[in-house]
């Protein structure tokens, strides 16, 4: 209530346009639609009583930070240079709308462009836009993006490949945005050391795209996926899921051949916040400019010949372009891109693949620690890992993780909450905040575990 | 012109790290993938970035830098306690996939919007997963789709939307793959029944449809609309952009609509940060609810008080059919948390919200149409009723005939006055439209006064107008060019 400056001076206003009463400006509503007798929520509360309640509910909550955490699957538990919040929560940049008047706009527009240009050089492919929601839907419009450039000369009609170890929180996503556009996917298999099947990658020639993961959903680099291109050709979009940090030391797919790139942005700008607000990247080759989704910003001139930045290409944009649009995205997440582009800048280029070595060298460590338990044994042994790694235990992941959270330890996720047959593999996340005794932790609880079940 | 790639903090970094717990750990990456080239990233020192994020700020215009009077976006205050309740550990350091017992606060919160939200808008369950508005239309129509299927009506294949409709509608409709009926607006503005009872039959899967309209009118035929829809068989979807007219007042179940979408980051004041993050969830009639995304807050009697001390313990539910996900996650959680702490702020006075924000609009109308500037020529309303909801519209196109002034001249002069400029040309049935939006939170005198600067351009020198922006950080920006060149990125090689 302390929100409305005009409390108080009702009657004022509405004398002044010959009416009587408020309920006068409600006379449109046809009295079988009207609600009467107030909403019944609780009554308003004061900004002390508030800040009270969200302390006692959030801190209900087990952030964290409070406690030796493997729990990624996705997500990274980062640390946020102070600076960005700071910066980013400027009402200028917090309280503005999409920059559809650039003469006022010049400066969230820049700060996306040179997001642009960041994303652009991270990835390796030219072109960038301003962010998608999260990096599953990024990969879902991706594919969909990726169908119209290459649908019409693909021999195998509206087939999309899709690796078969996405996870199914994010191919349920991919399945909700592909089953209305006349799209079949088709599973991409791995082979038993976890890699891509090549031989059966031959078989997506001529397909309209193929959606591959690098690292995978288990950390897992794949050589073979620098090789694909040659072997799906010209006709069909590679698209690449990107670990963004792990582009720091690993070549970006641009340089193997990918069409488009998506991933988390969320490393970079933003904590894990429950899974959102956080932001998808989308980036791809020219080729596909035209029929990509999001906004982008354009660098031009204003009337004196002054440098200006501007939204472009809304012609292929739902405002324009109604249901021929692109996708139906209008508000993405800019705010928290503008987040990630002052960490990314905050970082420089040795900054980056220094936070990618610390992510690699924490994840080393903790395989290793972890593989010296007696009964615990990797997934796929003979793979590189960046960020997460999963391992075979001699009972449930469900029950190691209960066992874990008692000695209060997130130990990590349990890997048969997405696939059943998974049910005793644990998938273990790791980041530049991973220290030694937080391993020790992990090690302890799970060897206890181990040695309860095994006895 | 502040470039962040000519700054040369010396240390390469603005940033500096602790070292990899493990030396020569780049080896652990497959020769075949080592990265060749590190990223052309910017090489800036902290304090250079901080002047450089500083001064870009400085050239954007938020609601607090002015009055932002921009059509169905709500620019309401974002109230700044809500930033601060989302840097705690408990929602900034969560992670989605904790188990239930560590974020009993989150469901707590998450259950507690749910509920307010179903009160608000007249439905049986809500879930907040969706992000966007946009995506929680197309959340509620992928809903509607397995809900036909499973009725063994996979037939119905088309969805019905009027002209005046936001261009989300049919967007996110075609992504289901949806054929589009657009239906005409009758010559008031309003929802056409003739053209409705033509449109609708055995291929009709739904109806979309704003109320109050993007007119800022109320649909008077509202509940007559839906009946038609019905009676053919299909649904009512809400598109909630236009939410904050109606509180308390009446609301999309009364009207007779089978799911809505929120703009959490227009009704609620999650700030719109420059285009997003936004949240848009969706509120389903019973019937629809078990196709919901999945998981929604739910909770049960604890047989202690529970983690919240309020006697539940709060659990995340799949529906039985659910459609599975949109988001990866459960939504923008802080995005959520933000709109609990705006909606705390009001309770169930939020019908006052509404209230002053339809008192406001009309205030600002009246003030603007009985104005007494001289003025080349006055606007016509683009529905002329008497009252009008939490926005009008206004066509310039009589000051075009006078004295070539558009409506785009009139938006860009607007900026030389330090105000945002209203929604331009939309909606399209309207001709040289301006569709203005005050939102609850602007004092009168900022209304008086706008009212008064918008009529004193009406009367300007028209070359002054047509040349407009003057003052501005940046002269009328040449849109045609950024098109044609294309310059997406930063050029090394230039």
């Amino acid at each position: 209530m302390d929100q409305l400056p005009n409390l108080g001076r009702e009657q004022e206003m509405l004398s002044a346009m010959g009416f009587e009463s408020i309920d006068d400006l409600f006379s449109d509503i046809p009295e079988g639609v009207r609600r009467s007798g107030g909403l019944p929520l609780r009554g308003p509360q004061s900004e002390e009583e508030i800040w009270a309640d969200a302390q006692h509910l959030l801190g209900a909550n087990i952030d964290l930070d409070s406690r030796p955490s493997f729990l990624s699957a996705g997500l990274a538990r980062n640390f946020v240079p102070t600076m960005v919040g700071m910066l980013a929560t400027r009402g200028e940049f917090l309280t503005a709308y999409t920059p559809y008047q650039p003469e006022v706009s010049q400066g969230m527009l820049q700060a996306m462009w040179e997001f642009q240009t960041m994303v652009s050089e991270l990835v390796g492919l030219p072109v960038a836009n301003v962010s998608m929601y999260d990096a599953s839907t990024a990969a879902a419009e991706a594919i969909t993006c990726a169908v119209r450039v290459k649908g019409r000369k693909a021999e195998q009609k509206g087939v999309v490949y899709v690796s078969q170890f996405v996870p199914p929180h994010r191919m349920s996503v991919i399945e909700n945005y592909t089953q209305g556009g006349g799209i079949e996917l088709r599973l991409l298999e791995h082979g038993s050391d976890g890699r891509v099947d090549l031989d059966a990658a031959a078989g997506a020639r001529g397909a309209c795209a193929v959606y591959v993961e690098q690292p995978n959903a288990f950390g897992e680099l794949d050589e073979g996926i620098a090789g694909l291109k040659e072997i799906i050709g010209d006709k069909t979009a590679l698209i690449v899921g990107v670990d963004a940090v792990s582009l720091g030391i690993v070549e970006a797919p641009g340089a193997y051949g990918a069409d488009i790139v998506v991933g988390e942005g969320q490393p970079f700008g933003i904590g894990p916040t429950a899974g959102g607000p956080i932001y998808g990247l989308f980036a791809c080759a020219k080729e596909y400019l035209r029929q990509m989704p999001g906004r982008i910003v354009g660098k031009t001139v204003d009337e004196d010949g002054l440098d200006a930045f501007t939204l472009t290409l809304s012609t292929r944009e739902q405002h324009i372009r109604r249901h021929r649009a692109t996708s139906n995205i209008c508000s993405n997440e800019t705010l928290i891109a503008l987040m990630g582009a002052m960490h990314m800048a905050l970082l420089g280029p040795e900054g980056l693949e220094r936070l990618a070595l610390r992510v690699a060298a924490a994840t080393e460590a903790t395989k290793q620690a972890v593989c010296s338990i007696d009964g615990v044994e990797l997934v796929d042994p003979d793979t590189a890992n960046f960020r997460e790694f999963a391992v075979k235990l001699p009972g449930s992941a469900a029950d190691a993780l209960a066992h874990m959270d008692a000695a209060g330890v997130l130990g990590g996720f349990d890997m048969g909450e997405w696939w059943e047959s998974m049910a005793t593999c644990l998938l273990i996340g790791c980041d530049e905040r991973t220290s030694q005794s937080d391993i020790d932790a992990l090690v302890s609880a799970l060897s206890s575990w181990v040695a309860e079940v095994s006895a | 012109m502040s470039d962040i790639y000519q700054f040369n903090g010396a240390a390469g970094t603005g940033w500096s790290q602790p070292a990899p717990m493990l030396e020569n750990v780049e080896n652990t990456v497959p020769a075949a993938l080592r990265r060749a080239s590190l990223p052309r990233w910017p090489r800036a020192s902290e304090p250079e970035l901080v002047r450089h994020y500083t001064w870009l700020s400085q050239r954007n215009f938020g609601i607090d830098t002015g009055f932002y009077p921009l059509g169905s976006c709500t620019m309401k205050h974002n109230p700044r306690i809500n930033e601060r309740i989302v840097q705690l550990p408990g929602i900034d350091r969560l992670h989605p996939l904790q188990p239930e017992h560590q974020i009993q606060g989150l469901l707590a919160i998450f259950y507690e919007m749910q509920e307010m939200l179903e009160i608000c808008a007249g439905m049986d369950q809500v879930t907040l997963q969706p992000v966007a508005g946009a995506q929680g239309e197309f959340a509620a129509m992928r809903c509607i789709q397995e809900y036909h299927r499973d009725n063994g009506e996979s037939q119905r294949d088309k969805v019905i939307v009027p002209d005046s409709a936001h261009g989300t509608n049919p967007a996110s409709a075609a992504m289901c793959g949806y054929e589009i009926v657009e239906i005409p607006s009758g010559e008031d503005g309003r929802l056409d029944l003739d053209a409705l009872r033509a449109a609708v039959g055995d291929d009709t899967a739904a109806m979309m449809i704003t109320n109050p309209s993007t007119l800022g009118i109320f649909e008077p035929e509202i509940a007559e609309a839906a009946e038609i829809v019905h009676a053919a068989g299909g649904q009512m979807y809400y598109d909630g952009a236009n939410f904050n007219a109606i509180l308390g007042k009446t609301d999309p179940g009364r009207m007779g609509f089978d799911a809505v979408h929120y703009n959490l980051h227009k009704t609620f004041s999650q700030p719109h940060g420059g285009g997003g993050p936004g949240s848009g969830p969706i509120g389903v009639k019973s019937h629809l609810a078990e196709y919901l995304p999945a998981p929604l807050a739910d909770r049960e009697q604890a047989e202690d008080e529970g983690a919240t001390d309020d006697g539940y313990r709060y659990f995340w539910r799949t529906p039985e059919k659910t459609i599975g996900k949109v988001q990866q996650w459960h939504g923008n959680a802080g995005a959520v948390v933000r709109a609990w702490a705006f909606y705390r702020r009001y309770g169930r006075e939020l019908e006052r919200m509404s209230e002053h924000a339809v008192l406001n609009a009309n205030y600002l109308r009246h003030r603007i149409m009985n104005g007494t500037e001289s003025v080349h020529a006055m606007p016509l309303d683009g529905a002329p009723t008497k009252v009008v909801k939490h926005e009008f519209t206004l066509s310039m196109s009589p000051l075009k005939d006078a004295v070539g002034v558009t409506g785009k001249d009139v938006a860009k002069r607007l900026l030389d006055y330090g105000y945002m400029s209203p929604t331009l040309y939309f909606p399209m049935i309207v001709p040289e439209c301006l569709m203005i939006e005050p939102t609850e939170t602007e004092s009168k005198e900022v209304l008086d006064k706008f009212a008064e600067d918008f009529l004193q351009i009406l009367g300007e020198d028209p070359e002054v107008v047509t040349t407009a922006p003057h003052t501005t950080d940046v002269r009328r920006v040449d849109e045609v060019l950024a098109a044609r060149s294309l310059i997406l990125r930063q050029d090394f090689e230039e």
